[in-house]
């Protein structure tokens, strides 16, 4: 358990189109490493229609990092109360299923996370909806009780769709998708 | 031939080494599958032991006897996206990554913004579609989703946008004539109809009159217009201004059928100005102005 948490605790870093923010700017390496956030580094160069706010994709990168970290918690532990903060709709519902399927069979999933590669592709003139792409270097190892049963190290590819909240940006959707979708 | 006793021994052990790899779990299965369709998984090897399949929605988990098909029913597929099927033996464990497909594009999200637009603003009507597959996953394949649009007494518009990763949108200007603009998105049987209401733009050629009846004075506006003719609707508030030797003093008035009316008594030379939203319209001198 300390191991993954070690595993989890990286910083989050930004680049927005050229403009990086990075964990040396003071305040923000404490703040992230404090939260033990997965790393997330987001680019921005081909979003469209719209463009994204520094402020905004620094909401988003920091959001989408602690929705991984509680999908994580959640599933190691099994507990669904750890997922309302960043997800909603679909993602949150499939979690949850998630989770529940895998009390019942007495499974648990644990996750190395080596870090995100996001892409931001698409952003809806009205600011609603936002489309990313993930890249994210996953360690998997499950367990049935105390037994390991399956480990794995992979290159998985997501889809994400985010939208805002009134303080926050939530994950609708959370696809896992094929090596050639992007 | 003979066949010395050491190399039959040894022959013996080689067979049971191998004898025991064949009895852990192998598992066949193809690299792909489409969302709801059942699938048959290969588990080969000896004996009894446990399969799960965990998917991104759910678990199963079921004993097996090793040597025959799995068969996996589509309800257990229908979220697409990365499974891990693991077969245990007693000797060790097997896992293999499928990945599920969405399905064939069966539905559509439809936004459409924002809910009240001006007359003839650019760009400020923007529509975004997600389309999914009738178990709500994106559906990356380009496909065609149709938008109709039509305003009373217009001739209604089509155009086709192919998605991107399960995207459509456009943006559009609003139409010069107030009203309500349907927009309705289109997928093969699925059709998703929204509505925003055009409305007036600010006032155009803003303009009162001035009747005086002693010290009373009596305002009444013309129609109030936006500049494509569009009456402003009744309530939006026009404001009147009176400058004179009392001071300044404002009455904001709604407008009723197209116009706003006002009353005030005046001391003296006085002039008087009338206001809608950004829009300034003309001043009135009464008794020869300050």
């Amino acid at each position: 358990m300390r191991k993954a948490a070690q595993r989890l605790c990286v910083l989050a870093s930004i680049g927005l189109a050229g403009v990086v923010v990075n964990s040396s700017q003071p305040g923000l390496n404490h703040a992230l490493a404090a939260a033990e956030l997965p790393r997330v580094t987001l680019s921005a160069d081909s979003l469209a229609p719209r463009p994204i706010e520094q402020r905004t994709g620094e909401a988003v990168t920091h959001d989408y990092a602690q929705a991984w970290q509680d999908l994580a918690v959640a599933l190691n532990s099994n507990r669904t109360d750890s997922l309302g903060d960043y997800f909603a709709g679909e993602a949150k519902l499939r979690l949850t299923r998630r989770i529940e399927g895998q009390k019942s069979a007495h499974i648990r999933t644990q996750y190395g996370d080596g870090g995100h590669r996001v892409k931001a592709v698409f952003y809806s003139l009205d600011g609603g909806e936002m489309q990313l792409q993930d890249q994210v270097q996953l360690e998997i190892q499950i367990f049935d009780g105390d037994k390991l049963i399956s480990s794995s190290k992979a290159t998985q590819k997501y889809l994400v769709l985010m939208t805002p909240g009134s303080d926050r940006w939530y994950v609708r959707f959370l696809e896992s998708v094929g090596n050639d979708a992007f | 031939m003979r066949i010395p006793t050491p190399t039959v021994l040894m022959l013996l052990v080689s067979g049971f080494t191998i004898l025991s790899v064949a009895q852990n779990p192998a598992l066949q299965l193809p690299p792909t599958a489409v969302a709801g369709k059942p699938l048959a998984i290969s588990a080969s090897g000896q004996g009894k032991g446990m399969f799960y399949l965990i998917g991104p929605a759910g678990v199963l988990k079921q004993a097996v006897d090793f040597g025959q098909d799995i068969s996996i029913s589509g309800e257990d597929l229908t979220i697409s996206g990365m499974y891990q099927a693991v077969a245990c033996g007693p000797d060790g464990c097997t896992n293999k990554t499928i990945q599920v497909q969405p399905s064939d594009p069966a539905r559509l999200n439809f936004l459409l913004h924002p809910s009240r637009v001006p007359v003839s603003a650019h760009n400020a009507v923007n529509a975004t579609v997600l389309v999914f597959d009738r178990y709500r996953n994106t559906v990356l394949a380009p496909t065609k989703v149709t938008f109709r649009i039509s305003l009373a007494k217009q001739a209604v518009s089509e155009r086709s946008i192919l998605t991107t990763r399960g995207v459509a949108w456009f943006g559009m200007d609003s139409r010069p004539t107030q009203g309500a603009l349907e927009v309705t998105a289109t997928l093969g049987e699925a059709s998703e109809p929204r509505v925003i209401q055009q409305v007036a733009s600010e006032a155009c050629h803003l303009r009162m009159t001035a009747t005086s009846n002693g010290r009373t004075v009596n305002l009444q506006t013309d129609p109030i217009r936006d500049c494509a003719g569009n009456p402003l609707p009744d309530g939006t508030i026009v404001s009147f201004t009176k400058l004179d030797s009392a001071g300044k003093s404002t009455v904001d008035t709604p407008i009723k059928k197209e116009k706003a009316t006002a009353q005030f008594t005046v001391s003296g030379r006085a002039r008087i100005s009338v206001a809608c939203g950004v829009v300034v319209g003309n001043e009135v001198a009464l008794g020869g102005g300050l």
